[in-house]
């Protein structure tokens, strides 16, 4: 097991340096620079103050000086100066990732709660049409866009009932409502794969087995049935991280919310290397965490995973 | 909560108030095509008829994006300008309806007899909102890094002081600024808000400490107050600020207890946030927005940029398919800018009859000379050896006529006017490629002089050489003759002289040598909530000194 978790982890160490590395070389390719950007904003770019400031910050190294050094400076927990907003990758960053994380957080909280209330009552529901309905929800959350909702909601709640404010002011409903939205969207494919896992399991014989022995399909259905579905969704839940940090960089622009969401737009345009990078790394991270938190969990919920890996299963056993 | 002032205008300076507005009104009237959209409840007549200004509230202005900095040089866009403009006080004011310069932090300034030496007096008992004195020895440090910039904090020399040498204290409270070459402009310079005077401790900080809004130190009418980054910036009175611009209706601490900037990027969102009172003012009101907000009683204003160029596509000429004068010329009469106000446009936008916009000091009227003609556009297109191909887009020695515009996508009317002009083009048998809206773009086109078309207008306080001249900002190519037209009307003296010269620089740009296809007037379409009485700078800017709000 143990062996099986490093791993994993150094399976995660090497997918985060290979995004930092992709996006490093990808920005290269780019037209312009950041610095020639970042004085054009302000006047007609004097060559020679470029060239000093290219030289003050490294611009003006070899590429892989360039990413070297950069690369030294994440260990020292330097991720740079973002230059587009004239302060350090990290002050730029933390001071509103948390407005992110609550966004984030709380929609994917939602998110699994949602899947999984939908997915228990139209499993256990008699009626037909009422089990068709639900089904058919989770296709329409992941097909309708984010931001079209975001807009009509706003439209509809801030501007024709006028519950809420069209600017955050932190009240109760300009959180729930973003919260509600991403979340619908990123519950979607959760409660997908779940609906799928949960016919596979059904369609296993030991159900036959507990319907024989006079189990209640309530206490067959949370017992048995659901145990033995959640692995898939978990998986899936892993990877909503991704459609978690990019739905939210459209929410936050919908709901003009502080955030990475501005920071992203503001980064790419501006071709601020250091500041996209930070981002990068924050975004593979926590992709790349989570993805490992299943891969660990997933032995627990289903011993079958160590017995495809010799490895870790020569060591339980 | 709010209530009247009783330290409010005498009826002199009522009456001053009046005349104003009325002059206002005037002003924008004589604009033709009725420029000027006002309703009727909220409208400049009404507003003196409804009395005296009402102290106190909190105004919520909601701007289009966040500005990333706010380093004074940085203020070259609306975003940080139309902030500062209300941090930041600068030696001189340009006065709309006079359309002079007027005294701010300096009370007088004169030229040397060859231009090459301006002074200033500076207006006693000026302090910074940290208590420091605004004095001569911080005019000359600020005019200092205008005009070297500062190397260590990155800071780049101001583009509108070209050619600057010193600022000296020169006396009790003189300060003297020499230039390397006459500039009789140079003046106009100090009434940008890229002139903005900080306290010179701000000089001490790094690129990040001076371009945090939070360490910005002005002596301006409002301080800043705490933020919410890319949500909100909260920005209180000054109670004791007593140095507005010599013609401000409001000599004392602003009406307003503060405002609070905020950002409505989705333009959907901007007229029912006016409407719905959740923002009192609003920048960036769509044409279509514009009469259901005066129906419903609220305001428009169409603030008039006055200070910037017009509208229009830079033409960087120095690419193949562009270097021939007459095919410039073909595309500045193949637009049909009446077609365009028609369709995209509303009543609060002028077409263009220069680089310049009407009302600029030393505007003149060509719109007569480039007027629609799309068969004479074609004739030239013809004499310019582009014949049309097989495809009805005109060919020359294998090439085809196709460009790219790029523009950014803040301006709410640019994208649906370039779409259009995509096909009065195809017309003429030239293909345009609109990439309006493409910010990343628009940056790479701000330096990159491939990019044949760059759509914009440019605050110009420097006149029209740090825009059209050689190391420009717009065309991105040299151009002597168009530098010794700038050198010219620098060294001119007299005004009326001057503005002969400055004629001749806008027939360059516009019809001899068509380095700029204008399109129409700057303006920026405000909407203000009902009850909410702003006025705007030359630069399109609100002057929440003198604003203020109705009693509920």
């Amino acid at each position: 097991m143990a062996r099986y978790a490093l791993g994993r982890v150094g399976q995660a160490l090497i997918v985060i340096w290979l995004a930092y590395t992709v996006v490093f070389l990808s920005v290269q390719l780019l037209p312009s620079d950041p610095v020639t950007i970042f004085l054009s904003a302000d006047a007609a770019p004097d060559p020679a103050v470029v060239a000093a400031m290219q030289a003050q910050y490294g611009y003006d190294q070899p590429l892989i000086v360039q990413y070297l050094g950069q690369l030294a400076g994440l260990f020292v927990g330097d991720f740079g100066y973002a230059l587009s907003a004239g302060q350090t990758v990290v002050e730029r960053i933390g001071g509103v990732i948390g407005s992110t994380l609550e966004l984030a957080g709380w929609a994917f909280v939602f998110a699994v709660v949602l899947s999984f209330v939908l997915v228990s009552v139209a499993s256990l529901v008699k009626v037909r049409w009422v089990r068709a309905v639900l089904e058919a929800l989770p296709p329409l959350f992941s097909s309708v866009p984010v931001f079209w909702v975001g807009l009509i909601a706003l439209q509809v709640l801030s501007f024709q009932l006028g519950v809420m404010s069209i600017f955050p002011d932190g009240s109760f409903l300009s959180l729930t409502v973003p919260v509600v939205l991403l979340g619908a969207y990123v519950s979607a494919p959760i409660a997908q794969v779940l609906f799928k896992a949960i016919e596979q399991t059904y369609a296993q014989p030991f159900v036959d087995v507990l319907r024989a022995k006079g189990a209640s399909e309530t206490r067959i259905f949370f017992a048995h049935i659901l145990k033995n579905s959640v692995a898939p969704a978990f998986t899936v839940m892993a990877m909503a991280v991704g459609a978690l940090l990019a739905g939210s960089v459209i929410t936050e622009t919908v709901f003009s919310r502080s955030g990475l969401g501005q920071i992203v737009l503001q980064g790419v345009t501006a071709q601020d290397i250091p500041l996209v990078q930070g981002l990068v790394l924050i975004t593979a991270t926590a992709f790349v965490v989570f993805n490992l938190i299943v891969d660990l969990l997933h032995p627990l919920l289903d011993p079958r995973v160590l017995k495809a890996h010799p490895a870790a299963a020569g060591r339980t056993r | 909560m709010s209530k009247i002032i009783t330290r409010s205008p005498g009826s002199r300076q009522r009456g001053a108030f009046t005349v104003g507005l009325v002059a206002i009104a005037l002003t924008l009237s004589a604009c033709g095509n009725g420029a000027q959209a006002q309703n009727p409840t909220t409208g400049p007549e009404s507003a003196a008829a409804s009395g005296e200004p009402v102290e106190g509230g909190h105004l919520v202005f909601a701007d289009v994006v966040p500005a990333p900095r706010w380093q004074t040089q940085s203020a070259t866009d609306y975003r940080q300008a139309n902030v500062l403009n209300s941090v930041l006080d600068r030696l001189t004011y340009y006065d709309a309806e006079t359309e002079t310069l007027v005294p701010w932090i300096a009370t007088d300034w004169s030229p040397n007899d060859d231009l090459t030496e301006w002074t200033f007096t500076i207006r006693e008992g000026v302090t910074f909102s940290d208590g420091t004195p605004l004095d001569a020895e911080a005019v000359a440090r600020n005019l200092q890094v205008f005009g070297e910039g500062i190397t260590d904090a990155q800071i780049q020399p101001n583009q509108d002081y070209k050619n600057f040498v010193s600022a000296e204290v020169t006396g009790d409270d003189q300060v003297t600024v020499t230039l390397s070459e006459p500039n009789a402009n140079f003046v106009r310079a100090t009434s940008s808000v890229t002139s903005g005077l900080v306290a010179p401790s701000v000089f001490e900080l790094d690129n990040a400490g001076q371009n945090d809004i939070a360490q910005v130190i002005g002596s301006g009418p409002f301080t800043f107050e705490s933020q919410v980054p890319d949500q909100e910036i909260v920005f209180t009175a000054r109670e004791d600020y007593a140095w507005a611009p010599e013609t401000a209706e409001n000599q004392g601490a602003p009406y307003l207890d503060g405002f609070t900037l905020r950002y409505l990027p989705e333009v959907g969102h901007r007229a029912g946030s006016v409407s719905t009172g959740q923002a009192d003012l609003v920048r960036g009101i769509q044409p279509v927005d514009e009469a259901t907000l005066e129906a419903a009683g609220h305001s428009v204003y169409a603030a008039a940029g006055t200070d910037l160029s017009s509208n229009h596509m830079a033409v960087r000429f120095e690419n193949e398919e562009v270097s021939d004068a007459r095919v410039r010329q073909a595309l500045q009469i193949g637009t049909n800018r009446e077609a365009i106000k028609q369709t995209v446009l509303s009543d609060s936008y002028q077409l263009s009859g220069s680089i310049l916009n009407h009302g600029a000091p030393g505007f003149v009227d060509l719109s007569e000379d480039f007027a629609y003609d799309p068969e004479r556009a074609k004739e030239l297109l013809d004499e310019a050896g582009w014949t049309v191909g097989s495809d009805g887009i005109r060919e020359k020695d294998g090439q085809r006529l196709e460009l790219t515009v790029s523009a950014s996508s803040n301006s709410v009317v640019i994208k649906p006017v370039f779409d259009l002009m995509v096909q009065q083009w195809a017309e003429l048998g030239v293909k345009l490629t609109s990439r309006a809206g493409d910010n990343t773009f628009f940056l790479q086109a701000q330096t990159d002089e491939t990019v044949p078309l760059y759509g914009t207008r440019a605050f110009s306080y420097g006149g029209l050489g740090p825009l059209y001249g050689s190391g420009g900002t717009l065309t991105l190519a040299d151009d002597p003759e168009f530098d010794e037209l700038v050198d010219r009307a620098n060294a001119e003296a007299d005004e009326d002289a001057r503005n002969e010269i400055l004629a001749e620089q806008q027939d360059y740009i516009v019809n001899e040598q068509a380095h700029a296809i204008v399109l129409w007037d700057e303006v920026q379409v405000y909407g203000a909530h009902s009850g909410t009485h702003v006025e705007f700078t030359t630069g399109a800017a609100p002057i929440f000194q003198g604003a203020w709000k109705e009693g509920e």
